[in-house]
């Protein structure tokens, strides 16, 4: 499994996709802006681009022709997904915190970077995984409708989350009043967000392995 | 001992089937799977790869059960399909670099060996070989991790005569120790004439034949005869062509009979092949 990955990251993933977390994370700078998409370009870039490069490079027939099963083959992408994600978010972590000291008396409309909020951009990922994950692995290299069927599903938790973000007063108070900087609250959010992460992650990974397991190749 | 065992393996598709495909290879020897294109070869494979799901049968590779002993097997199992047709824009290098690390028993001075017997340049990209080159590369691939059974699918369609006879002779050499034993599958039957010691002919999804090469030839004969001569074989041949002098026709050695005196003459695999694709037209 080990060297299933270190084969998926030297000749799988194109390195343009270890710099975009950076390129996108930069957009968190941009004072006041709607910041879940700053983690969705992960989702409209990354994933479809990487899912046609495995599908034109033959990468199963490849992966396949090595001593692995196809169960390490499932672990090694899942694991890549999940490592780009964790890329994608720890990049944007620091241009937040960054956005913070530059900008410390900004009135945000739509979600500020706060300790909580990253805990919902995980749960935003951990609805994209479970949905795409699991249907990607049905045929290993059809693409294109698990990529939309899960970013509208992500997009759909960013868009209510937001809404209740303006509409809600208890929710506003604690983003964007008084509760913004409690991290009391706020880590336990996170928290929630990373464990709601790993277990959806979880549960798509054994969904994929079951229909993984019935393509042929 | 047995490189291959293929037992009963049946597969069901809407339009096409494996029916009860067995053969077996024995250690140290090189057998041809021949059959026309859609004649159920590359499923076969794959199936003995367990990279396609067959609904019955029993697959064992040099001794073992594939299925039970997936990553034992694989490590000393080197196939390809065709040539590298992954990765097509890295370089070799980087190409075998990740591939190593996935064998126990890689071994760089073979690989090195190959490159230069094979006139390989590391430094090339894999878009940038030869179709022939392309297949060299993966048998340096196989090679170098110690396989002791390749199976390798149309290995030389696409390749110019002279590349395909050096890949002839080097799949001679290889199982000359008896250590090394190769299944390969083709269309081009002059190639197994060159080098096969045993012969698998494979019609719709059905083994028609599978034993050794001279065998294999001599079950048939190739009749040549007047119309007349015709009527009475009719019914005995596998198929049959008719002509302006009277007709050609494949039968059974066990159902020719001599005293008829209808000229009869061995035949060769490509005639074998297209008599019998011939039967399944007279029936439709």
């Amino acid at each position: 499994m080990y060297n299933l990955l270190l084969k998926e990251l030297k000749l799988g993933v194109s390195p343009f996709f270890y710099i975009l977390p950076f390129l996108t994370g930069a957009l968190m700078l941009i004072p006041g802006w709607l910041y879940f998409i700053v983690l969705l370009y992960f989702c409209w870039i990354t994933v479809p681009n990487m899912c046609g490069a495995y599908k034109s490079q033959n990468d199963l027939q490849f992966s396949l022709m090595m001593p692995v099963t196809k169960k390490d083959i499932v672990k090694a992408k899942v694991a890549v997904i999940v490592i780009l994600e964790l890329l994608h978010i720890v990049t944007a972590v620091i241009f937040g915190f960054i956005n913070t000291q530059l900008y410390p008396d900004f009135t945000n409309f739509f979600f500020g970077p706060t300790v909580g909020f990253w805990g919902l951009g995980f749960i935003m990922l951990a609805i994209f995984n479970l949905i795409f994950i699991s249907m990607y692995f049905k045929t290993a290299y059809k693409f294109g409708a698990p990529t939309i069927v899960a970013i509208t599903a992500a997009m759909l938790f960013a868009g209510g989350a937001e809404w209740l973000g303006i509409k809600n007063s208890t929710i506003f108070d604690l983003f964007k009043g008084s509760g913004a900087d409690n991290l009391a609250i706020h880590v336990p959010i996170l928290l929630t967000g990373i464990v709601i992460f790993a277990v959806f992650t979880i549960i798509a990974y054994h969904i994929a392995i079951k229909r993984f397991m019935k393509v042929d190749i | 001992m047995m490189a291959l065992d293929v037992k009963n393996l049946n597969k069901k598709y809407e339009q096409f089937q494996l029916k009860d495909v067995s053969f077996q290879l024995k250690k140290g020897y090189i057998m041809g799977f021949i059959g026309a294109n859609g004649a159920g070869k590359t499923t076969t494979i794959k199936s003995i790869l367990n990279l396609t799901h067959f609904d019955s049968g029993d697959i064992s590779t040099l001794g073992k059960n594939f299925i039970e002993h997936e990553l034992e097997m694989k490590q000393v199992i080197g196939y390809a399909f065709g040539g590298v047709n992954y990765y097509t824009r890295s370089k070799i290098k980087n190409v075998t670099n990740v591939v190593k690390k996935f064998y126990k028993h890689w071994d760089e001075d073979t690989y090195n060996n190959y490159l230069k017997r094979f006139d390989l340049d590391e430094n090339k990209k894999i878009a940038q070989l030869s179709e022939g080159m392309k297949v060299k590369y993966n048998l340096a691939l196989a090679l170098s991790h110690g396989s002791k059974l390749l199976i390798l699918d149309e290995p030389t369609s696409g390749l110019d005569p002279v590349a395909r006879d050096n890949l002839l002779d080097l799949f001679q050499e290889l199982v000359e120790d008896g250590e090394i034993s190769i299944l390969f599958s083709t269309h081009i039957t002059s190639d197994l004439e060159k080098c096969a010691d045993y012969i698998t002919y494979i019609h719709n999804g059905e083994i028609i034949n599978s034993a050794e090469k001279e065998e294999f030839i001599n079950t048939y004969r190739l009749l040549n005869g007047s119309e007349s001569q015709l009527e009475k074989v009719k019914d005995d041949l596998i198929s049959y062509k008719e002509n302006s002098f009277g007709f050609t026709g494949l039968i059974h050695e066990e159902d020719f009979d001599p005293t008829l005196e209808i000229n009869s003459a061995r035949p060769n695999l490509e005639e074998i092949m297209i008599y019998f694709s011939k039967r399944e037209g007279l029936y439709v």
